[in-house]
């Protein structure tokens, strides 16, 4: 950078980069360092009207013009939710669920049944009931010891624990799973925990409830 | 005309040097170590100061404000000077400048890890702290304008015009963003709440990416890519307008980190247009940085510091093409919350600014030491693993980002979510986790081929602390010059300069955040919607302390995948209280928003959150949420209840008068009955312990809406 000449510079002569072929610009000169007096690059001119007219274009769509047609092209989140909910309302409808009826519910055997059952349990249940079923916070599902069994008939029948997926039993932490599980899951997956019984898993969390003798 | 001798002070050049290498070493480990953490959870060490949540925010805080600060000064005062053929205006400031820089840092890096935070992301220092970020920062820039006064150059550089619009972009930025009341001596809230609080933490937020680790940088570019290539700048009429367009512009994108969220539409289509305007401004950094080396190319082959400032200018113009496509509602659905962010964000800082002040470091050292780089074959190497480091990391995170979002959102053909479970989809991004870890300590290990490099070179040579230089005096011309052009003659007027780019970046403040303070409507209220008890408000301060935000967000978008996992979506009128707000950026773990909702599918028992607090594994032997052990054993400070209560009641929230002095008994009321509620399931904790607040806390979370559905 040494090589600047100074008459040129001071006389506002075109001095041209012998490099590039492009034209300095005369003062620019700062601790060595020059400029060149190239125009913007045209494609870099373009790109920034096209960002400008993507702009107007998005802003008129979603805050300025209200025909519907408009609107539809342009919706604000809470219509794209709405949109969202009929589309899975929609599905849902297309796919109903097997139904069940309760009353004459048994446990499955099926070892794709229980295998599904398995598959929620440890999606769901394992968090507070343990991963082999030895209970957490949850209560214990390996031992004979129930909490909301039938005391006159001296059963916990499936219909029993049904019961508590379906309603919960919130003060003691659990939700209803009504909503995350349908009838046919409840089944598969009380049908593996009640396979769970006699299973002796390690660390065993302590008895609750009342001793049954027939499970399931 | 008469020679002037003056001295361009390299000392200080040296001090901010290794000052940057220094804390870019501190800050990679802290980066190495919560990549650990992310992987094995014992990595947390059981510790409250060694947890993910307090540290993490000391890895952001480091490089951003340490190694990328510390390396913004470098640069500056070695070209502010040489740019203006003068020495700096005051050496005591510049010392000052440096000293209380460097004691900020420590101070920053102690309190966070004692659990001093705001909650902010960036901005997460308290109260003493900004002031004294302030006062440092004014030093700083009283010191530039009076150097650019004094000087002997007619014109300022474009480098400077880049320094000046940093100097007043950040001071405004963190004073506006820092306004916080003190309830203790080292704790505060801050004024704003809600939906504001995010709109103005995400102003800041953005714009510290934009005037902190971008313009600064670009200044830098500007010297030393041209010195380094010996090469002239491409175009000057293109300086200025992606100068004046970039500052204009960045200052309104904030609300792209607000996609889908509780802001009102409008503001975010603001960050989203403003994103998407930005792409060509900033391109134009790029461009007048390679095509500058038209004609050099040659030898960026050989030369490494040439091969680190293609790579960072490369780099830059990817993040820049990026962040506008992430602020796309359509892309920002996928990407927001994910790792995919972590991954745009370093490709910025690998990339941009360290490869950039890399470069500049291995420039400056022979100079200033009068001698050779010892190694071009070490910097080389350093090069490379610094390029595949990036690799290493940024694809995995790619990776992962992606698959989070795919799992987040997909359903069955019978409508219900196909991975309900959070925890499955920690679980499979685990092995992305580990080779981000991998690329993280290949950057590390670079690092250290840095440090070598610099002490043989240092070794090697004599340090000229001052350098001697002569220039005529500046005359002083008056008005404008018939064929002076408008711009050309700003160059000449600093002040006006600088007045100019105040104005330039107010505007896009002005205009998002006075309507969404002053118009009612943008946040409508909801009058089921109460303060905190005493109680809870102690719970959320020590949500806040543990830095629970980092990883769980509280905002449920209005999406389906989103209200069948979480439950009702989030509206803005529920956040009115929250000072701050703790909407988070990134799912690590699950939102939290609606998690006390009883009807909700989140709701878990006090005893669930005991246990879980207490040891996540217990729970879910794959979980890599830290143990929060000490929670159960440290006292919840019921004394400062009233000077909280005190303060939310300066902040407009509305507890009855002189409730801070019933507060306390309340607070305790509410206390036992948890810890009663907890002896019936066999868990015996008293109810002065913290992990009682936090699960207050946790259980009010979302319940204002949420329960009356």
């Amino acid at each position: 950078m040494s090589n600047i000449d100074e008459n040129k510079l001071h006389q506002g002569e075109p001095e041209i980069d012998e490099l590039t072929k492009d034209r300095y610009l005369g003062g620019h000169e700062y601790d060595g360092i020059r400029e060149l007096d190239n125009k913007l690059p045209r494609w870099w001119v373009y790109l920034f009207f096209v960002t400008i007219i993507f702009a107007v274009v998005y802003l008129l769509g979603y805050h300025v013009i209200k025909s519907e047609s408009v609107k539809k092209l342009f919706p604000l989140q809470e219509a794209e939710y709405t949109n969202d909910s009929i589309a899975i309302a929609k599905l849902r409808g297309a796919n109903p669920e097997p139904t069940v009826d309760l009353a004459t519910m048994v446990p499955l055997t099926a070892t794709t049944d229980l295998a599904a059952g398995e598959a929620t349990y440890k999606k769901i249940c394992f968090a507070c009931h343990g991963p082999q079923g030895q209970g957490l916070v949850g209560p214990n599902f390996t031992d004979q010891y129930w909490i909301y069994g039938d005391t006159l008939t001296k059963t916990v029948s499936i219909q029993n624990l049904y019961q508590v997926v379906i309603t919960g039993v919130i003060a003691k932490g659990m939700i209803s799973y009504k909503d995350q599980l349908s009838p046919v899951q409840i089944q598969q997956v009380l049908s593996f925990i009640l396979s769970l019984q006699g299973t002796n898993p390690p660390n065993p969390k302590p008895h609750q409830g009342v001793k049954y003798e027939k499970i399931g | 005309m008469e020679l002037q001798k003056f001295y361009y002070d390299n000392k200080i050049v040296k001090m901010f040097a290794y000052a940057t290498i220094f804390w870019g070493v501190v800050g990679m480990l802290v980066g190495v170590l919560i990549a650990l953490q992310m992987v094995l959870p014992s990595a947390n060490f059981g510790l409250a100061f060694t947890s993910f949540g307090r540290v993490r925010p000391v890895h952001t805080n480091a490089v951003i404000f340490a190694f990328v600060g510390n390396g913004i000064f470098t640069g500056y005062y070695y070209s502010l000077q040489r740019l203006l053929k003068t020495g700096m205006a005051s050496n005591w400031m510049t010392r000052v400048h440096f000293w209380g820089w460097q004691s900020i840092i420590v101070m920053a890096a102690v309190s966070l890890l004692a659990g001093f935070t705001t909650g902010k992301e960036y901005a997460e220092l308290e109260w003493p702290i900004d002031i004294l970020i302030a006062v440092i920062w004014v030093i700083f820039g009283w010191n530039m304008m009076w150097t650019i006064l004094k000087r002997r150059v007619k014109h300022i550089y474009v480098a400077i015009w880049f320094y000046i619009a940093t100097f007043v972009t950040v001071a405004v930025l963190h004073i506006v963003n820092s306004m916080e009341i003190p309830w203790a001596i080292f704790k505060s809230y801050p004024v704003f709440a809600g939906v504001q609080d995010a709109l103005v933490q995400w102003w800041y937020g953005h714009n510290a990416v934009a005037f902190f680790l971008t313009t600064p940088y670009l200044g830098l570019m500007y010297y030393f890519m041209p010195k380094a290539a010996n090469r002239p700048i491409y175009s000057y009429k293109l300086s200025i307008l992606h100068f004046w367009a970039l500052i204009f512009l960045y200052i309104w994108a904030g609300p792209h980190h607000l996609l889908y969220q509780a802001l009102p539409n409008w503001a975010q289509s603001l960050g989203t247009v403003f994103s998407i305007m930005l792409i060509a401004p900033s391109w134009g950094g790029m461009i007048n940085g390679l095509l500058t080396l038209r004609g050099a190319w040659d030898r960026v082959r050989e030369e490494p510091v040439l091969k680190f400032f293609v790579v960072a200018v490369t780099a830059y113009g990817m993040s820049t093409f990026e962040g506008p496509m992430l602020s796309l509602k359509n892309i920002n659905a996928i990407s927001h919350f994910t790792n995919w962010t972590v991954a745009h964000v370093h490709i910025g800082a690998l990339g941009w600014n360290g490869f950039l002040t890399f470069g500049m470091i291995y420039w400056l050292f022979p100079r200033m030491f009068n001698t050779k780089l010892y190694s071009n074959k070490l910097a080389n190497l350093h090069f490379w693993m610094g390029t595949l480091a990036m690799l290493f990391y940024s694809i995995p995170m790619y990776w992962a980002g992606w698959t989070e979002a795919s799992m987040w959102k997909q359903f069955t053909a019978s409508g219900d979510l196909v991975y309900p479970n959070f925890l499955e989809i920690v679980t499979q991004i685990m092995p992305m986790y580990y080779m981000r870890l991998f690329g993280g300590l290949l950057y590390f290990a670079g690092m250290f081929l840095l440090v070598y490099n610099i002490y043989k070179t240092v070794k090697a040579g004599s340090f000229v602390a001052m350098e001697a230089a002569e220039a005529p005096a500046l005359e002083r011309e008056g008005a404008r010059k018939a064929g002076e052009s408008y711009h050309r003659f700003l160059e000449r007027r600093p002040v006006q300069f600088m007045l100019l780019s105040i104005v330039a970046v107010l505007i896009g403040g002005i205009v998002e955040i006075i309507p969404t303070f002053i118009i009612k409507s943008n946040i409508p209220t909801i009058a089921t919607v109460k303060p905190y008890t005493p109680l809870e408000l102690h719970g959320r301060d020590i949500y806040i302390k543990e830095g629970c935000y980092v990883c769980h967000s509280q905002m449920v978008r209005p999406f389906r995948s989103e209200t069948e996992r979480y439950g009702e979506y989030s509206k803005a009128g529920e956040y009115v209280y929250d000072h701050p707000f703790q909407w988070g950026s990134k799912r690590i773990g699950p939102d939290l928003f609606r998690e006390g909702v009883k009807s909700g599918p989140l709701y878990k028992s006090d005893s669930w959150h005991y246990t879980h607090f207490m040891d996540p594994r217990k729970i879910n032997a794959q979980s890599i949420m830290p143990n929060y052990t000490w929670l159960a054993e440290n006292e919840i400070d019921i004394e400062s209840t009233p000077a909280k209560i005190r303060v939310m009641q300066y902040l407009g929230v509305p507890y009855p008068e002189g409730y801070d002095l019933k507060a306390s008994a309340d607070a305790k009321a509410q206390a036992e009955q948890i810890s009663a509620g907890l002896k019936t399931q066999g868990i015996d904790v008293a109810a002065s312990k913290q992990i009682i607040a936090l699960i207050a806390y946790i259980q009010r979370l979302g319940t204002d809406v949420g329960d009356s559905k």
